[in-house]
């Protein structure tokens, strides 16, 4: 345990050697959310279902809730298999997956951290109507959607990272494909995905795209009954595990046809 | 009479080097591009659905507001066109701006120093991205295609394309203070990417935003200019001397650009070399 509390130390260090980087991540993520606002505070969300309140809400929790999922250093994977680096951590006394881990949680304990301050500044100088949710069942389903959000978003990462074991040049991308274009406009982190139409709508919560984000905001706002609420949960926890098991599968037979090219 | 021929000659040949040097550099990023075939398809098959995903939002957006803040469904449509028109061809025209950092803090920018040809034409265009010809043609389609579902009159479309030069000057200004910066600095990707941010605001038009926001999009990083007057100058709201201030201010940045590149030149160090 203590080797991964030491690689948490050590991340948690390399975070603020980089510190015009962080900063400069973060001014994009507000950039982004900055381009939500004023289009959703220019048009009138009940056409969707919304209230003023609810969207504005739905625009803070993108900033949180993207600190807390998307936020990932496990994005270099796939770096490490094509240049043939994985193999300094393979011979490492060390479980690969949960070395990712602990490099992850302080970078999401960081960018959390920053989201929060940015939700109060932004707070303060657009002062939006705000929900706030003050059910405590409500708010501990939330907290189980961020969950499996989370392990959805790690598995996809995972298998983008994968491709390169068979197609080396192929890594970065496959990250584009799959984090820039799928997550980004299919989780809700564009645009909340009940704006399509409704059989579009229900087909894409067939993927696992929507539970990274429009879910767990869903949760939050509590807009749909609890039965969907539960349902939701169910299909996202089953996405999780599938994923998960799927990614491992993956994995391993990627390790099998490794070659450390370059090394 | 004799030197002005004398003059234009010489400004010929320099135009069929520099010429040839782009189709010479484009030639070798396709090469490189084609070792990547893989990746080609991907980006390529990347790109467009980003755009598709783009369109359909706000396709599905606007048709059920009836529009964005005044301007129509099919105008809002429109907005989203031009800003797709613009960055693309930007990207394609500038991509060796994202590589920059590399040269500079390698300290291979001496090489392109010592070499008999503009540093700047180097650091900019030295690497058009060519899957972007791929995606360019459609777009220019989908943007002709808006744009006549708001029946322009001549004088409008003549506007527009005029606009739309100006929007690249513009852009190719941006990516020059970029480069400059990147010289002092060495913080080039970041500053493209917060730029790109920046210049995505324009999907919408630029009245959506509020001040202070609104001045910054206006004056600091000229998004409006880019992207939000070149569209209402199609739909006719934009007057002639609206116009001549666009293209004025267009060459202004751009005039201070050149002096940025300029001053950030003499300041290169060369200290990885």
């Amino acid at each position: 345990m203590d080797k991964y509390f030491s690689v948490f130390k050590i991340s948690l260090a390399q975070e603020f050697v980089y510190k015009l980087n962080f900063i400069m991540w973060r001014l994009r993520n507000i950039i982004q959310i900055l381009v939500f606002f004023f289009l959703w505070n220019s048009i009138d969300p009940t056409y969707f279902g919304y209230t003023q309140s609810s969207i504005m809400s739905y625009v803070f929790l993108l900033i949180l809730i993207r600190s807390i999922v998307l936020s990932t250093k496990s994005t270099d994977v796939s770096g490490f298999v094509s240049s043939g680096d994985l193999s300094n951590y393979l011979l490492k006394p060390v479980g690969f997956f949960k070395y990712l881990l602990s490099r992850d949680i302080p970078t999401k304990i960081i960018n959390i951290t920053f989201s929060l301050f940015e939700i109060s500044v932004l707070y303060l100088i657009l002062k939006p109507n705000l929900f706030i949710q003050t059910d405590l069942f409500q708010i501990l389903l939330f907290i189980l959607s961020l969950i499996i959000a989370g392990f959805i978003y790690f598995s996809i990462i995972m298998l983008s990272n994968s491709a390169p074991f068979w197609v080396p040049d192929i890594g970065w991308g496959v990250q584009f494909l799959v984090t820039i274009i799928f997550v980004e406009f299919l989780s809700g982190a564009f645009f909340p995905l009940d704006v399509f139409p409704k059989p579009l709508f229900e087909f894409l919560k067939l993927t696992p795209f929507p539970y990274l984000i429009f879910v767990p905001i869903q949760t939050y706002l509590g807009g749909v009954s609890t039965v969907e609420t539960f349902k939701n949960i169910i299909i996202g926890g089953l996405w999780a595990i599938i994923l998960w098991i799927v990614m491992n599968k993956v994995w391993k037979k990627g390790l099998k046809v490794y070659e450390a090219v370059g090394r | 009479m004799k030197l002005s021929v004398g003059k234009n000659n010489i400004n010929k040949s320099i135009l069929n080097f520099y010429a040839r040097a782009w189709l010479l550099m484009a030639k070798n990023s396709m090469l490189s591009w084609l070792n990547k075939k893989e990746s080609v398809i991907i980006f390529v098959f990347g790109k467009v659905v980003r755009y598709f995903f783009y369109f359909s939002f706000l396709y599905f957006l606007v048709t059920k507001t009836n529009g964005i803040l005044g301007f129509s469904a099919n105008q809002a449509l429109f907005f989203t066109a031009t800003y797709a028109l613009v960055d693309t061809i930007s990207q394609f025209l500038f991509r060796s701006v994202y590589t920059f950092k590399q040269l500079v803090i390698t300290g291979d920018f001496d090489l392109v120093l010592l070499k008999p040809i503009n540093p700047l034409f180097r650091s900019i265009a030295g690497g058009p991205d060519l899957m972007d010809l791929i995606t360019i043609p459609p777009i220019i389609l989908v943007a002709i295609y808006f744009g006549s579902l708001l029946d322009p009159s001549l004088l409008g479309v003549i506007y527009y394309m005029a606009l739309i030069l100006n929007a690249l000057l513009v852009s190719m200004s941006i990516h020059i203070f970029v480069v400059s910066l990147g010289v002092i600095t060495f913080t080039v990707d970041h500053l493209i990417m917060i730029f790109r941010d920046f210049s995505s605001m324009g999907r919408f038009p630029i009245d959506i935003y509020k001040q202070p926001l609104k001045g910054f999009l206006t004056f600091i990083i000229p998004v409006g200019l880019m992207f939000s007057i070149p569209s209402k100058a199609l739909m006719g709201i934009v007057s002639p001397a609206g116009m001549v201030f666009s293209i004025l201010a267009g060459l202004t940045f751009f005039t201070l650009s050149l002096k940025f590149w300029q001053f950030a030149l003499k300041r290169y160090t060369s200290a990885s070399s």
